[in-house]
């Protein structure tokens, strides 16, 4: 079962009359099975925390800690744009991010692949694709590695409507799957609600402000009733916490 | 009510579509270079200027070595003198291309060294070619080693600027996702880096030629007695206008053949990842609002494949 805590994580920008303070005082942990979406206005440090939790970046002051069983956890991370390299092939671009070239790693491959409905363009390069089927590949790889904890940093926002909406919907399969960690940044608060058990709602200046816990039963339609209800209700809980945007 | 009509464009005859067709404005370009060229001819009064056909008639005769003319002992016709260019060109390519590369790399990942060649490379990237070609031929007299510097010295700055720009260029986005999944810098090293640098090292590749021969022909006019710029000279000092506009046309089919047969396949291969724009992509963008206004775009119209941004643009831009 895969673990992360922080404690007391603080990040800052810059210095003197420039700094800025992306984190302040983060306390989170999260463990096991379970969607969590970190939602929140724009600058309030939402990819910051994923950056930091990944290793992409260190912070100023505070602790991270990732564990799967006792070990280091491994991390996958699916990112806003694709960030496909773009002379490789799909199937290379998988390739590139794992231990080995076996001819297990290339099943496996292959597997997630089929999963995101893209077991016939292994050989295109991304320049070929779709937006959306960048992003979908981009979801493979994260999801090939096997990772113990996935982050992922608001990966349907460049995509229109339609897309995105049967993207989350394979996402949550593959999720349902998988049984993994994850972690979800989105500043969309519907798709937080229809994806996530739980979401953590961040103001600006990095601060937490609360832990909402989703109670809603699996598989949800973002044109549910139920989910428009919940989301109504977390929105009026960003009121109340004065994080609408002015 | 409104009512849209829409109206489907009226698509050009076979023959206009030929006539605007860029394949068909490549082949038109020799003859209105031709056109062009009969006119001055029957224009100016000059006993010098000579006619196409005489021109022709000169490279003809030095392919099949029938125009008597033996130039040296050394060099006696336009094989030699073109072996002879050609080495010092690939001699003087070389040690520019390798050079410029490794203080291209280190001037764009350390600041300091960046400062440390910043103005010396500005100072050489200034200096006129004629003036390396002078300088080098009293330093060293009639000589191979002038020519091949001269070479170095006019395609090293290029080198240097397009390999330091593509470090700085390189793509952090990237970066940070082999970083995200703990990938070993070997690896980024060779799937990441060095693929990255690809534009800029083309562009290198090309303007180390494009320059270098240049500066070469230059150094041979004033610092050599053999190669193809001495030749021109040689066709100068005879007052022969057909030999100088020959020999000019020799490099001409030279630079063309080697941009046909080896830099394209080589852009080709390097960069078949490329996507080649799907010509009703860009209609669709381009005529988005125009199919709203009632326009009916017909897709047997959009048939062609577009190739986007060529790597002559990317050597213009470096």
């Amino acid at each position: 079962m895969a673990e992360i805590k922080v404690e007391n994580l603080h990040k800052e920008f810059g210095v003197g009359d420039d700094r800025v303070v992306a984190l302040e005082n983060v306390n989170m942990e999260v463990q096991g099975y379970v969607f969590v979406s970190i939602v929140g206005p724009s600058g309030c440090g939402k990819s910051t925390l994923l950056n930091i939790l990944s290793g992409i970046e260190t912070p100023s002051s505070g602790t991270v800690t990732i564990t799967q069983d006792n070990r280091d956890a491994e991390p996958g991370y699916v990112f806003q744009a694709a960030r496909l390299l773009p002379w490789r092939t799909v199937m290379d671009n998988l390739l590139f991010v794992q231990k080995n070239r076996s001819d297990a790693t290339r099943e496996r491959c292959y597997k997630y692949l089929d999963m995101v409905q893209l077991g016939d363009k292994v050989d295109k390069y991304p320049g070929e694709l779709s937006g959306g089927m960048q992003q979908r590949v981009g979801i493979a790889r994260a999801f090939s590695i096997e990772p113990d904890v996935l982050f992922m940093d608001e990966p349907f926002s460049h995509l229109d409507a339609i897309t995105a909406r049967s993207l989350r919907r394979e996402l949550h399969d593959m999720w349902s799957q998988t049984r993994k960690t994850v972690l979800f940044v989105t500043h969309d608060v519907g798709e937080a609600v229809e994806l996530s058990n739980r979401i953590l709602v961040f103001a600006k200046g990095g601060r937490l402000e609360d832990d909402l816990q989703i109670e809603l039963p699996f598989p949800r339609d973002a044109a549910d009733e139920s989910v428009a209800v919940v989301k109504a209700q977390v929105l009026r809980k960003f009121e109340e916490l004065d994080l609408v945007a002015t | 009510m409104a009512t849209v009509v829409t109206t489907a464009p009226t698509r050009d005859s076979g023959l206009r579509q030929v006539l605007k067709s860029p394949r068909t404005a490549r082949i038109l370009f020799p003859f209105a270079v031709l056109a062009l060229w009969y006119f001055i001819y029957y224009t100016i009064d000059s006993r010098i200027f000579p006619t196409p056909q005489k021109v022709l008639q000169f490279m003809w005769e030095e392919v099949t070595l029938t125009s008597g003319v033996r130039y040296s002992s050394v060099a006696a016709n336009l094989y030699v003198q073109f072996a002879i260019s050609i080495i010092r060109l690939t001699i003087g390519f070389f040690v520019a291309l390798i050079l410029g590369t490794v203080i291209g790399l280190a001037m764009g990942i350390s600041k300091s060294v960046d400062a440390f060649f910043h103005d010396w490379v500005m100072a050489v990237l200034a200096m006129p070619a004629l003036v390396w070609a002078l300088f080098l031929g009293l330093a060293l007299g009639f000589s191979h080693l002038g020519p091949i510097l001269a070479v170095i010295l006019a395609g090293l700055p290029f080198v240097i600027i397009n390999v330091r720009e593509g470090v700085r260029n390189t793509p952090k986005e990237l970066f940070d996702m082999a970083r995200a999944f703990d990938v070993p810098q070997n690896k980024i090293t060779r799937h990441v880096l060095l693929p990255s640098l690809m534009p800029f090292f083309f562009a290198a590749i090309r303007y180390a030629y494009a320059i270098g021969w240049k500066g070469l022909i230059i150094a041979e006019v004033f610092a050599s007695d053999r190669g193809m710029g001495w030749t021109i000279k040689f066709w100068y000092d005879a007052h022969r206008a057909h030999g100088v506009i020959g020999y000019a046309l020799f490099f001409i089919i030279f630079a063309l053949a080697l941009e046909k047969l080896v830099f394209d396949p080589l852009a080709e291969r390097a960069f078949k990842w490329r996507p080649k724009v799907d010509a009703l992509e860009m209609a669709e963008g381009d005529f988005g609002a125009v199919t709203g206004e009632g326009f009916l775009l017909q897709e047997s119209q959009v048939e062609d494949i577009v190739a986007i941004e060529s790597m002559e643009g990317e050597a213009r831009d470096g």
